[in-house]
């Protein structure tokens, strides 16, 4: 097997820990504990995320509880339903997804405002 | 084919189960429950009590592996613990330490 396959977690498998690493994964199974990425980690419309996450970019499809803080960006799209409270500098929210948290993006406002 | 990779630069520390094939080419700590194939590669390293049905090992192991049909020990692996199933493979080259129970 290639070895810049992007790591998979498969839809029978479940995790209950720490995962950590710096390369894309995709989750469609389940995962419980706490995610520490330094790339782009993706929950598909069949992953279950149960876990706070560092990660660079986050997109999710599936479920996801847990708070997240993401250097880059994280999207929440139309099919997944979320619980948690978000960081990270970019944030979309497609309509559809379901959400329940706080949102942080760290703008910085003018002075004057 | 819907398989599970973790990949060369991925830790686990915890409990994996599942009931599909898993492929492991980074590190794995505590357990892994299976009902399928478990293979961990060149790049692999499991630290870990292993159930499940099949195992090939290629990288290195330590812990005790419990398969329901076979265990293969391929060439260049390091393994050390005690290995019980019905078959069992070692390849010309392996490494291993430990107790084999074939019933």
């Amino acid at each position: 097997m290639a070895n810049d396959s992007p790591g998979m977690i498969g839809k029978g498998i479940q995790i209950r820990g720490t995962l950590s690493g710096s390369e894309d994964l995709v989750v469609e199974g389940r995962v419980e504990g706490k995610i520490n990425l330094k790339e782009h980690l993706t929950i598909e419309q069949s992953g279950i995320v149960v876990a706070d996450i560092e990660t660079e970019q986050l997109t999710v499809w599936g479920q996801l509880s847990g708070n997240v803080d993401a250097v880059s960006r994280a999207e929440i799209k139309s099919s997944s339903v979320v619980v948690g409270d978000i960081r990270a500098p970019k944030i979309v929210i497609e309509d559809g997804a379901r959400f329940r948290g706080n949102i942080e993006m760290d703008v910085k406002l003018p002075p004057n405002i | 084919m819907a398989n599970t990779v973790i990949g060369s630069s991925i830790v686990i520390d915890g409990e994996i189960t599942g009931d599909e094939d898993l492929v492991i080419q980074g590190t794995v700590k505590g357990k892994i429950g299976l009902k399928q194939s478990l293979y961990v590669e060149g790049t692999g390293t499991v630290e870990a009590d292993i159930q499940t049905q099949n195992v090939e090992i290629a990288g290195q192991v330590t812990g005790n592996i419990t398969a329901t049909d076979k265990v293969e020990l391929k060439a260049n692996c390091r393994m050390v613990g005690d290995i019980k199933a019905p078959r069992i493979l070692i390849a010309d080259g392996a490494s291993f330490k430990g107790n084999v129970d074939m019933d």
